[in-house]
């Protein structure tokens, strides 16, 4: 399967160089060794530190992670016609492959250290306090630093390199919501009064909610992001559900979000311009403004057609970002329907495998992890290619895997290390027992 | 756990579905409205990945092509005649269209729906899509020898021909006028150069004046208060002898009106013959005509001619001629000679002349002959269409004795180009207007030939061009006699 994987890229990546240069051209060689060589190291790793884990999450990422490697090689070796430059340089593309090495070290590290994911059950609070550390930290450090597309997401090094702390942030914060839900799980779902078919919970165990919904308020305001807002909110509503079983909690949690968001629509020009350019994209003010970025997305998509352009034959230099944020709409446009269609099934089955293991698990804090990272994953992808193809408000998250930049990529990467981890412990066999004293051994002689 | 987990699998099964469905729209049904978008570059420059159709004359002249060109764009758009057809074909930019490239834009770029079975099967067989073909009704001769006597005169004004049996247009050409050449330039800084050069060029060389321009029509509206008299007075003959002042006090005002040089109408007695007055073209007689029949007479006649219409298009779209309804008594004297705020195009004049030429029956311009897929097949044909029955045959027979003898009487203004002279029976009026703006006039003519079975009714406007007679009359005997000798006749 991973071979039919990477069988694939390589298809792929030759049919950027035919169709941009007319030939296999010189350095694609060098990629898909590089990939192959981080690829193999991957699956070795899965096979030494955890055989019985999925199958099918490893291939379903490199594919991903592969796809992701051929847009950038592509729009790298094609310069817009208009700017005299490609939309991103040579160095960033090969910069990915870079990214994709580190991503699938970190994917390693995690199996490796992580033997029995209840391990991590014991840092609940510290993971806690890393979390809310990272995503607070860009919103403290001044703007030169941390600022960009009017967003403060990202931590700067020099002039090239920059983290978005985030990405990680997302999954202490998932591990460390486990670790506290597990442990005050009856307490939130046993305790309250029943008011209107709903089981209400009582006040003080809103700490945690009222929390979750602070911070991600605090993102939304200081650090003008509200994708992650949303994803973050999301990911905390969609755990305490699973480990609560209690509807309230996510009808209070959808409640108190749609209230943040439409008293942030109001107050930060920034997330009311969002719903604005959702809503009237086309006027012309908009279209040669705020919301460019997204029609010439939507045009991109619709140029693609059923079938695309294939791949080198569109134009996705046109559209601003289609290299991280609208990436989902330069597939569109050069794979169409047909592969965009692909793209969200292979994410949807990657989610499903997370679900799978999630129930499959016996231990409940694995079960809570994996169900929250999968429905996260999903949302993740429901945020980003949804508001590419305008059926919510777009707004700038990264798409797992695909999009240009390192952060997302390893973040991504530990995410399924952690999803195959768990389905490693999901499908181990027992042990076999030990003989019970008593029993008559039978010895073959020979 | 697992009853909430599984209901998570469904949330996210929900999300998924959603998205797919949306994907689906957008991919599937939404790219057509999309593509229409005014601002959607890619769209746009799809349409010069693959040959455009050629715009050719009815005598098989080809003067728009797609040639294949070694840029980002697979073709590039060429005019083979450069300003000589520009009024006609239009341009095609990398950003927007005009003329016949705009009107028929779907069916030359191929993406009609007419052509869409064709398309699927040249994508089956791998043939290279390839638009259709448009043959307009312009005849090459005529339309070079319009162009060539403008830029002679070098003058602004344009020239209209039309066949008055069918309405096609068979010339049209306005000067001064543009290279649409630089204008299919692929490299957007030199296009938009070349674009803001022609935008504030005070030569307005942009403007297609033989539809887009309107101008006094003076005189030549004496058809249109002719064709009213007769109508309203059926007893009244090109022999009957109609009031001719010398000098016409206008009521309720002090304005004395007399004609051109102040000399006298006939034989000064103040009564002439009805064909004498027009020939000569007395603006007293006419003016009085004019206010005995009244200014509701007059409006009614213009729009029977086409005038007052603002939704006319060839299939490009024509300014309204207007016939402002006169306030008082003595401007409705100045209407009726083609003064106070008469204003017609120059395709509206060609029109007065069409319909006396067809017995009274104005048929609707049209510049479109057929539209051909690139596999020859016919995809449309413009039928000819009745515009309007302006006068009856009679009248019209009258009109057009009258307007035989402005060229063949010895007092008519277009005496000069008599059949002895030019060889060609014509039949037509002068038009000499006031403009008020600039010290020279501006010279109408309308004509139709051969008297007896016309086949070719001109209208010319040259803006400042002075006499009717001696500017815009010579550049319509030319293009008759173009047309005359690409028939055959001479």
């Amino acid at each position: 399967m991973l071979v039919f994987a990477f069988a694939l890229i390589v298809f792929a990546m030759a049919n950027v160089g035919f169709s941009l240069k007319g030939r296999l051209p010189s350095g694609v060689a060098e990629y898909l060794v590089a990939y192959l060589v981080i690829i193999g190291a991957a699956h070795l790793a899965m096979r030494r530190f955890a055989p019985w884990a999925d199958p099918l999450l490893l291939p379903l990422a490199t594919l991903l992670n592969g796809l992701g490697i051929v847009m950038m090689y592509r729009l790298a070796a094609q310069v817009n016609p208009a700017r005299g430059v490609p939309a991103i340089s040579a160095s960033q593309a090969a910069l990915q492959i870079a990214f994709s090495a580190i991503g699938i070290g970190g994917f390693i590290a995690v199996l490796a250290l992580i033997r029995e994911p209840r391990v991590l059950q014991r840092y609940t609070y510290t993971l806690g306090a890393v979390g809310i550390f990272l995503f607070a930290l860009p919103a403290l450090l001044p703007a030169s630093i941390s600022e960009v597309n009017g967003a403060k997401i990202q931590i700067r090094f020099g002039s090239f390199t920059t983290i978005q702390p985030e990405e990680f942030a997302k999954l202490a914060l998932a591990a460390a919501f486990a670790g506290y839900l597990v442990a005050k799980r009856d307490v939130l779902a046993l305790a309250g009064r029943r008011v209107l078919g709903l089981d209400l919970p009582r006040a003080r165990d809103l700490g945690p909610i009222l929390l979750a919904w602070a911070a991600s308020l605090l993102l939304l305001v200081f650090e003008s992001d509200i994708g992650t807002s949303a994803v973050f909110m999301g990911l905390f509503v969609a755990m305490l559900y699973i480990a609560t079983s209690r509807t309230s909690w996510l009808l209070l949690g959808f409640l108190m979000f749609v209230a943040g968001a439409v008293a942030a629509s109001k107050l930060v020009g920034h997330v009311g311009e969002r719903f604005d350019i959702w809503l009237h994209p086309f006027t012309t003010v908009n279209a040669q403004g705020n919301s460019y970025q997204l029609i010439q997305g939507l045009y991109g998509m619709a140029s693609g057609g059923l079938l695309g352009r294939g791949l080198g034959g569109g134009q996705p230099y046109i559209t601003p970002l289609v290299q991280s944020d609208l990436i989902i709409s330069g597939f569109g446009e050069e794979l169409g329907l047909a592969g965009v269609m692909a793209i969200l099934l292979i994410y949807g089955l990657i989610v499903q495998r997370g679900l799978r293991a999630a129930m499959s698990v016996k231990d409940p804090y694995s079960k809570l992890l994996a169900g929250g990272l999968s429905f996260m994953l999903a949302l993740q992808v429901f945020v980003i290619v949804g508001g590419v193809t305008r059926l919510i408000p777009l707004t700038g998250i990264t798409t797992p895997f695909l999009s240009q930049g390192g952060s997302s990529l390893v973040a991504s990467w530990m995410l399924i290390a952690i999803l195959a981890r768990i389905s490693d412990s999901a499908r181990r066999p027992p042990p076999r027992p030990i003989q019970e004293e008593g029993l008559t051994q039978v010895v073959t002689l020979k | 756990m697992n009853r909430a987990l599984r209901r998570i699998s469904i949330a996210v099964l929900v999300m998924f579905i959603l998205l797919l469905v949306n994907v689906n729209y957008l991919q599937g049904f939404a790219p057509a409205s999309l593509a229409s978008k005014p601002n959607n570059a890619r769209a746009f420059e799809a349409q010069f990945q693959y040959q455009r159709g050629n715009i050719v004359t009815a005598d098989g002249v080809t003067i728009a092509e797609s040639k294949p060109s070694n840029d980002e764009f697979k073709y590039k758009r060429y005019y083979p005649y450069g300003p000589m057809y520009a009024p006609v074909t239009g341009y095609d930019t990398l950003y927007s269209q005009t003329g016949i490239e705009k009107a028929k834009d779907s069916l030359l770029s191929g993406s009609d729906s007419a052509l869409t079975v064709r398309n699927v099967i040249d994508l089956l067989t791998g043939k290279q899509r390839k638009g259709a073909n448009v043959t307009l009704t312009i005849n090459s001769k005529a339309q070079a020898a319009a162009y060539n006597a403008l830029v002679a005169l070098g003058k602004p004004g344009a020239v209209v021909a039309l066949n008055p049996k069918t309405g096609a247009i068979l010339a049209m050409a306005s000067y001064p006028s543009y290279d649409p050449n630089v204008l299919a330039a692929h490299d957007g800084a030199k296009l938009n150069r070349a674009d803001r050069q022609l935008l504030t060029d005070k030569a307005q060389p942009l403007l297609n004046r033989a539809l887009e321009g309107t101008y006094p029509p003076g005189s030549t509206f004496k058809i249109v208060t002719s064709s009213a008299l007769f109508t309203q007075s059926p007893n009244t003959t090109v022999n009957t002898n109609v009031d001719s002042p010398t000098q016409l006090t206008l009521p309720q005002t002090t304005h004395v009106l007399h004609n051109d040089l102040g000399e006298a109408c006939g034989n000064g007695s103040g009564q002439t013959p009805l064909i004498v007055a027009f020939a000569q073209s007395c603006d007293t007689t006419f003016a009085k005509i004019g206010m005995q029949l009244g200014a509701p007479a007059l409006n009614d006649m213009a729009e029977k001619f086409g005038m007052n219409d603002p939704n006319l298009t060839v299939p490009l779209p024509v300014a309204q001629s207007d016939y402002v309804m006169p306030p008082s008594q003595a401007l409705t004297a100045f209407s009726a000679i083609g003064q106070f705020s008469d204003t017609v195009t120059p395709l509206q004049e060609a029109m007065f002349a069409a319909a006396i030429a067809n017995g009274g029956t104005l048929m609707k311009p049209y510049l479109v002959q057929q539209v051909t897929a690139s596999d020859l097949s016919t995809v449309q044909t413009t039928s000819q269409a009745v515009l309007s029955q302006a006068v009856s045959s009679p009248v019209a027979s009258n009109v057009g004795q009258m307007m035989l003898a402005v060229v063949q009487q010895p007092e008519g203004t277009a005496f000069a180009f008599r059949q002895s002279v030019t060889g060609i029976a014509i039949a037509g009026k002068t038009g000499t207007a006031e403009t008020g703006q600039v010290s020279l006039n501006d010279a109408a003519f309308t004509c139709f030939a051969p008297y007896g079975n016309p086949d070719i009714a001109v209208g010319v406007i040259i803006q400042g061009g002075g006499y009717g007679a001696s500017a815009a009359a010579p550049i319509a005997v030319q293009v008759i006699k173009a047309y005359q000798t690409a028939l055959g006749n001479q």
